[in-house]
């Protein structure tokens, strides 16, 4: 049961490992970016233009413009924009400016655009280009209308987008977005739109990415044996277990004290009783192999399994290398043993 | 947190009537030439649909105020009655009103960076609805559901933000990263040798 479940585990794991490492390390770089650098805040000059006094002598009210500029208006608000009295027109399609003194529509050209870009970038650089384009597009997600992209030459390769129809701040975009973004997509597995973590690749492979998480820990308590926690006894003084060595041909047999969680092997060699081994311990060569009686002489492991025959395995055949030294046992010593009485 | 759709988190299905239009008032009593005069300081003159109803809202550098246009009448801030009707006008489902109150301080977390004073009018729905009324512009500023709140709480679990459940930039979050990353690494790393045959190697070992 064990076996199948590790064998799963182990093609699961192959499947989406690399997804599972994926979102540890998209994860990382998310948090690791400064946020403020993200937003491109770091950059930016504070803006007074959201609480500036409506201040105009002559205005026109809602009913005095032409019907065309309302038309279908979420929300209409008057306000100064641009150092100008204007209305600005909510609607399900995007915003508009319409001036509050003459009823024209406002339009932002390049001119403008470069300007209001200037105003906002407080960093280390120039305008290099003016490109208009479209919301929404890659850099302008979750946004809509016509924009015009404002390049800079600055480091961290700003682009500001101002609204073609507000002369809003829609984004200001750099490198740093533009690698979180892209870790962004890594992370929520949505690699055209890099918007909806709903999708149903991501559904599936966190699904099995769960499976993996508890299949794997359910495995775990298979993987610990009692002698995993002998380490704890090192708080506990003369916890020996008493290992009597059988030698056949000399025809007696003594006994020594092992600590207990200790390796066999090792522990073995300390007391001047050298088994065999050509790898010197490492559960490589086989050589070591003893017949170990013992009240609850744990099943042999995949090492042991592969370098002694099943015959012998069935007779108490483990190798010391392989063993910890948890109870009382007696070990019948082969002749290849170097055994140094003293 | 990916299973469940992001627009139903957000209550979207529990909203109706969101997309109103204003209806521009053709010879209002006061106009907005009057509510400069009467608000100099005012920043923004709006036009807002409440109910069906377009009103008028002004907010000052300290202030926001809701005015009906036909009559000069200042609404705000609304009364619980208003609150509740406003709630019912925009709630998509049948259920009753069990609850409403008026947050001034002390927001519960759902609603910790919104402005202050708000309605909590809560649904006696499956979801347990909570739709919150802004006071001063008639409008439904935010609306919660036991869904979101789960859903929050798994993101505070995701983010390891304890706190504000907002920050993802924390100390602990980012410790945590570059551990399970190093484990991640790591058993990739053994993944491969895990295939790699070398249970075989071994027993060409023994012969």
């Amino acid at each position: 049961m064990t076996r199948t479940l590790k064998k799963i585990h182990k093609w699961v794991g192959l499947l989406i490992g690399v997804q599972v490492f994926l979102w540890l390390l998209s994860g990382l770089v998310i948090a690791l970016i400064d946020p403020v650098k993200v937003s491109g805040k770091q950059w930016a000059r504070p803006t007074t233009a959201e609480s500036q006094t409506i201040d105009s002598t002559r205005l026109l009210n809602p009913a005095q413009l032409p019907a065309e500029r309302l038309k279908n208006a979420l929300g209409v608000d008057l306000m100064m924009r641009h150092g100008k009295a204007v209305y600005l027109v909510k609607r399900a399609d995007g915003e508009s400016l319409v001036s509050a003194v003459d009823a024209s529509l406002i339009v932002i050209d390049k001119t403008d655009a470069e300007r209001l870009a200037q105003q906002d970038f407080g960093g280390d650089g120039v305008i290099v280009s003016i490109e208009p384009g479209m919301a929404p597009d890659k850099e302008t997600r979750g946004k809509k209308g016509a924009f015009w992209r404002v390049n800079f030459s600055d480091k961290a390769n700003t682009a500001i987008y101002i609204s073609a129809s507000t002369g809003a701040i829609l984004e200001r975009r750099n490198t740093y977005w533009r690698v979180r973004d892209f870790f962004w997509m890594l992370h929520i597995m949505d690699y055209p739109g890099r918007e909806n973590f709903n999708n149903p690749l991501i559904i599936t492979v966190a699904l099995i990415a769960i499976w993996l998480g508890l299949s794997g820990f359910g495995l775990l308590f298979g993987s610990f044996t009692r002698a995993d926690f002998f380490f704890l006894n090192v708080f506990r003084k003369n916890d020996e277990a008493v290992v009597t060595l059988v030698d056949k041909k000399a025809g007696d047999s003594r006994q020594v004290k092992l600590r207990k969680g200790s390796n066999l092997f090792l522990s073995l060699a300390t007391h001047n009783v050298n088994v065999a081994s050509i790898c010197g311990g490492g559960g490589e060569c086989g050589k070591c192999r003893l017949k170990i009686e013992c009240t609850d002489l744990p099943g042999a492991n995949d090492i042991e399994t592969a370098l002694i025959p099943k015959r012998l395995r069935e007779q108490g055949y483990r190798l010391t290398c392989q063993q910890l030294v948890e109870n009382d046992m007696v070990l019948h010593l082969a002749e290849s043993t170097h055994s140094n009485q003293q | 947190m990916v299973v469940v759709d992001i627009d139903f988190i957000h209550g979207d299905p529990l909203v109706r009537n969101m997309q109103d239009t204003v209806v521009i008032p053709d010879s209002p009593k006061i106009n907005f030439a009057d509510l400069r005069t009467q608000y100099p300081d005012a920043i923004r003159i709006g036009l807002t649909p409440v109910m069906g109803k377009t009103l008028y809202t002004v907010m000052t550098t300290e202030k926001r105020y809701l005015l009906d246009p036909q009559t000069g009448l200042t609404y705000s801030p609304l009364d619980e009655q208003s609150a509740r009707e406003i709630a019912k006008y925009h709630f998509a489902g049948e259920a009753q009103i069990t609850n409403v109150m008026l947050i001034t301080s002390n927001p519960p977390m759902e609603i910790k960076t919104r402005r202050l004073p708000l309605w909590r009018v809560d649904f006696d729905d499956r979801f347990a609805t909570s739709f919150y009324i802004d006071p001063f512009n008639g409008s439904l500023a935010t609306r919660r559901h036991q869904y979101w709140r789960i859903f929050d709480f798994l993101w505070m679990l995701h983010i390891m933000d304890y706190e504000d459940r907002s920050d993802a930039h924390n100390r602990l979050l980012i410790a945590a990263q570059f551990t399970g990353l190093t484990f991640a690494i790591s058993g990739l790393w053994l993944l491969f040798y895990s295939f790699s045959g070398r249970r075989k190697k071994l027993r060409l070992g023994t012969n």
